[in-house]
């Protein structure tokens, strides 16, 4: 569903992505994980337009969207999440959610209709007591709920999700692992997700990708690279952020 | 062809007066990240006080310069604790800044049109009006002391921010804010030194401005159009990329002055300024 | 059961919000029938016209979070098309007021192209600026009347069958504007503007071509603007570069705006009838430079202090008080 083929892209001097491969097939959750600063939030901004890829390509349900715009890679059913929470502040969260569904592809324009659809997605993430409660006033956990319900909201064929377990406690992790994986089987979305909670990785992912430095380190199961020398050594001695 | 050239000169002189213009401007945004649209009025506000002072006076502007800039220097330090300090306070630093010194603009302006009458005045004491000949080439005097003084104004800013002490705390909270303060740098103290010396900066170029142009309380608009945009091509907060900038902006000046009617050299300004922002909004000489 | 008593509730302050509409509408309309002295019909037109380019102005502004400095420019395009078609060609301006509309609406696409996809800071300069350029232009341009404006007479009836025809239409053309800002603001359009406001970049990943909203909104603001500057230009007979594209009008928007609350139709609606009231009545007995410089001072204060509008900031005192 969604491939990278040798994704490249520097700031500068700096080389942020280099020769990247990834690929995400249809139904899975696959798992990005790598040290910090290795380059994983540079490449969710690069699959979804924020930066052009200096090099290399990114194939979405067959599609080359490596030139695409943000909102058009959106309308293609590509959703993603931000590791820094940003709900639409000013708005309440009904608001928040009937927007991304108004302009979502389920090409609903009516107000009215858009806002049954908000209160459904609200309902399916136990937010709906709160929906007239500004965005600014959730806590952090529900936040977070909001930040997915947004993304939920413009009927994705492929969730991309940036650190969402971080800062939870493991009750949290447990809950948030249930929901994804509802997120997959109920919904059918495929999800690809960036990762410091080793945790919450090797609960829900069939497939990891880990990358150093802006480069592919090394692929497969969690089991397999549990046992890897290389990925074991690229995490010992950094400072994890559990 | 030495229309051309003359051209070309005036439009230099002047380009390098646009520079004293716009440093102080790109200094505020570069420090606090304050826009100053009142930037321009205060230049206005400097070339009526050397107006009134020559006229009443009979003071030479040149001589009344340092006074000048102590007042506008003061009068910068009562703006920035009444205007720009709550601003820095907002959510919003960059939009409250702008809309507030808008209004401070409006402001000062109304309060120059109130006491002193909107008639266009000249700043000409009587050496203004002799020329220089070199061959064929006519350079009128005014352009050439504003240029001066804003050559000598230019180099003074420079200097103090690369040789002293305070200067160089402003350039450090500019650079690192957080780091600055963790020296021990006062960030408010370094801001109102910035602000201070960026409206006497505008207050001097104002003078030079008088020199050649009449003015008016309502003549800062047309002069934030040069400010604006020697600063975005010079780069936020360089002096030297404020003076390439000016010097650029003028030669470009001169050039069109000399084919195409003074309104439409002003639209052209406004299209390179287009230009610039959507292609190298960074500026072409930063860094 | 609550349900049910819930939605007559709702059902009834609908009802009593189009009856107090539509009372005061007609007040309004009726108002000239009683021969007031001219003085209000002048002051009531300000207050329309500032309503009306206070609303076509917030579209933009308030909605969307892209502040324009130069927002007069189009009032002025609109001021001075009618302006030349009359003094030129002898047109009427009621139907030349949206041709005025139309070239305002043009040059917001011409402009707006490069302009909207400027961050915050640049658009609004490169807006002030838009207005500075023109002006200076318009102050050269023989066809404009250069520095001397362009006058043209007025219709051929007496000074009260004049003020009162300007004054229904300002009228008309501030309820319509007014309605079709609010009419914006409840539609996917505005959901979609707002999110623009409140996050671009996640409003990009919600699927909103967000580059198309905002010249939409912009070039409809300007369209408005430029239909009442077309009245406006008429109406006083007179078209000058320094008058017609004064920074004080556009202050004024501003300030309307933000004092009322930018949030919703409501808000510069409000500031509009506060402030232009205010406006007239201290131009007239004091004057107007003083006028404008409380403005200015207003203007400061309010987005320091009130930056949510003066109404949210009196609730929110009240609230800690």
């Amino acid at each position: 569903m969604l491939q990278g083929v040798q994704v490249s892209r520097r700031f500068g001097g700096l080389r942020a992505l280099t020769n990247l491969d990834f690929s995400v097939e249809k139904g899975q959750i696959v798992g990005l994980i790598g040290p910090n600063g290795s380059g994983k939030t540079t490449l969710f901004n690069v699959i979804t337009g924020f930066y052009p890829a200096d090099s290399g390509r990114v194939i979405f349900k067959g599609r080359d969207i490596t030139r695409s715009k943000p909102y058009e890679i959106a309308r293609l059913g590509l959703a993603r999440t931000f590791q820094i929470v940003r709900p639409l502040m000013g708005l309440t969260v009904l608001d928040n959610v009937t927007t991304a569904v108004l302009y979502g592809r389920e090409n609903i324009k009516s107000m009215a209709r858009g806002r049954e659809r908000a209160l459904e997605i609200l309902k399916f993430l136990r937010l709906e007591e709160k929906k007239d409660v500004p965005a600014v006033s959730l806590v952090a956990a529900e936040k977070k709920r909001l930040e997915l319900a947004r993304a939920l909201a413009i009927n994705p064929e492929l969730l991309l999700l940036d650190e969402v377990f971080s800062g939870l406690n493991d009750r949290e992790i447990q809950d948030s692992v249930k929901l994804i994986f509802r997120i997959r089987d109920e919904l059918g979305i495929t999800i690809f997700l960036v990762e410091h909670v080793m945790k919450a990785v090797m609960g829900t992912c069939e497939k990891i990708c880990v990358i150093q430095y802006g480069m592919k380190l090394a692929e497969g199961t969690p089991e397999e690279l549990a046992r890897n020398q290389t990925v074991i050594e690229a995490y010992l001695g950094k400072k994890r952020s559990c | 062809m030495s229309y051309v050239l003359e051209s070309i000169i005036s439009g230099l002189l002047l380009g390098g007066i646009y520079a004293l213009l716009s440093v102080g401007f790109g200094l505020t945004w570069g420090t606090m990240k304050v826009l100053n649209i009142s930037h321009a009025v205060f230049a206005v506000l400097g070339a009526f006080f050397a107006y009134w002072l020559f006229v009443k006076a009979g003071i030479d502007p040149i001589l009344s310069l340092p006074l000048l800039a102590a007042v506008m220097f003061f009068v910068g330090a009562i703006v920035y604790k009444l205007v720009i300090l709550p601003v820095t306070k907002a959510k919003d630093i960059v939009m409250a800044s702008m809309v507030a010194t808008f209004g401070a603009a409006t402001v000062v302006e109304n309060l120059m049109s109130l006491f002193w009458r909107p008639d266009p005045r000249v700043l000409k004491p009587p050496y203004t009006s002799r020329s220089l000949f070199i061959g064929d080439i006519t350079i009128s005097k005014g352009p050439l002391i504003g240029f001066a003084i804003s050559l000598c104004a230019i180099a003074l800013l420079y200097w103090f921010l690369h040789r002293t002490y305070t200067g160089k705390g402003v350039q450090a909270t500019w650079q690192n804010p957080i780091g600055a303060a963790l020296v021990g740098i006062n960030p408010e103290r370094v801001s109102l030194v910035t602000f201070g010396l960026s409206i006497a900066s505008a207050g001097a170029a104002g003078v030079a401005m008088a020199m050649i142009y009449a003015f008016y309380p309502s003549v800062h608009s047309v002069w934030t159009l040069f400010v604006f945009l020697v600063t975005i091509v010079g780069g936020v907060g360089s002096v030297i990329g404020s003076g390439l900038a000016g010097l650029l902006i003028g030669f470009i000046i001169g050039v069109s002055a000399a084919f195409l009617p003074f309104a439409w050299v002003n639209v052209l300004l406004f299209a390179l300024l287009l230009i610039v922002l959507l292609f190298r909004p960074e500026g072409l000489f930063a860094g | 059961m609550t349900g049910h008593l819930e939605a007559a509730k709702t059902d009834y302050r609908r009802f009593r919000g189009k009856l107090i509409f539509v009372l005061v509408m007609a007040l309004l309309v009726a108002f000239p029938l009683v021969r007031p002295p001219l003085f209000f019909l002048t002051l009531l037109f300000s207050v329309f016209m500032y309503a009306a380019l206070t609303q076509s102005w917030n579209l933009l502004g308030g909605y969307t979070g892209y502040v324009s400095l130069g927002h007069i420019a189009f009032f002025a395009t609109g001021a001075y098309t009618t302006a030349v078609c009359m003094s030129r060609y002898g047109l009427s301006p009621f139907a030349t007021s949206i041709l005025g509309g139309v070239f305002a609406g043009i040059l917001a696409i011409v402009v707006g192209y490069p302009v909207l996809r400027l961050k915050g800071a640049y658009f609004t300069i490169s807006s002030l600026l838009l207005a500075v350029v023109m002006q200076l232009v318009f102050l050269n341009w023989e066809f404009v009347g250069s520095s001397t404006g362009l006058w043209y007479k007025l219709m051929p009836l007496s000074i009260e069958a004049n003020r009162t025809i300007f004054y229904e239409t300002m009228l008309i053309l501030a309820m319509v504007i007014t309605l079709i800002v609010r009419y914006v603001e409840q539609s996917r359009f505005g959901a979609g503007l707002m999110a623009i406001r409140e996050d671009e970049d996640v409003a990009k990943t919600m699927g909103i071509n967000t580059p198309w909203l905002k010249m939409k909104a912009f070039v409809l603001g300007a369209f408005l603007a430029g239909v009442v500057g077309g009245i406006y230009g008429f109406y006083m007979s007179y078209v000058h570069p320094d008058m017609t594209f004064s920074m004080n009008t556009s202050l004024l928007i501003l300030l309307m705006s933000f004092f009322g609350g930018c949030r919703t139709w409501g808000g510069p609606l409000l500031g509009a009838v506060v402030l232009s009231l205010a406006n007239q009545l201290i131009v007239t007995f004091i004057g107007a430079e003083i006028s404008r410089i409380l403005y200015g001072l207003l203007l400061v204060v309010v987005i320091i202090f009130m930056p949510d509008g003066a109404l949210q900031y009196a609730k929110g005192l009240t609230r800690r008080g």
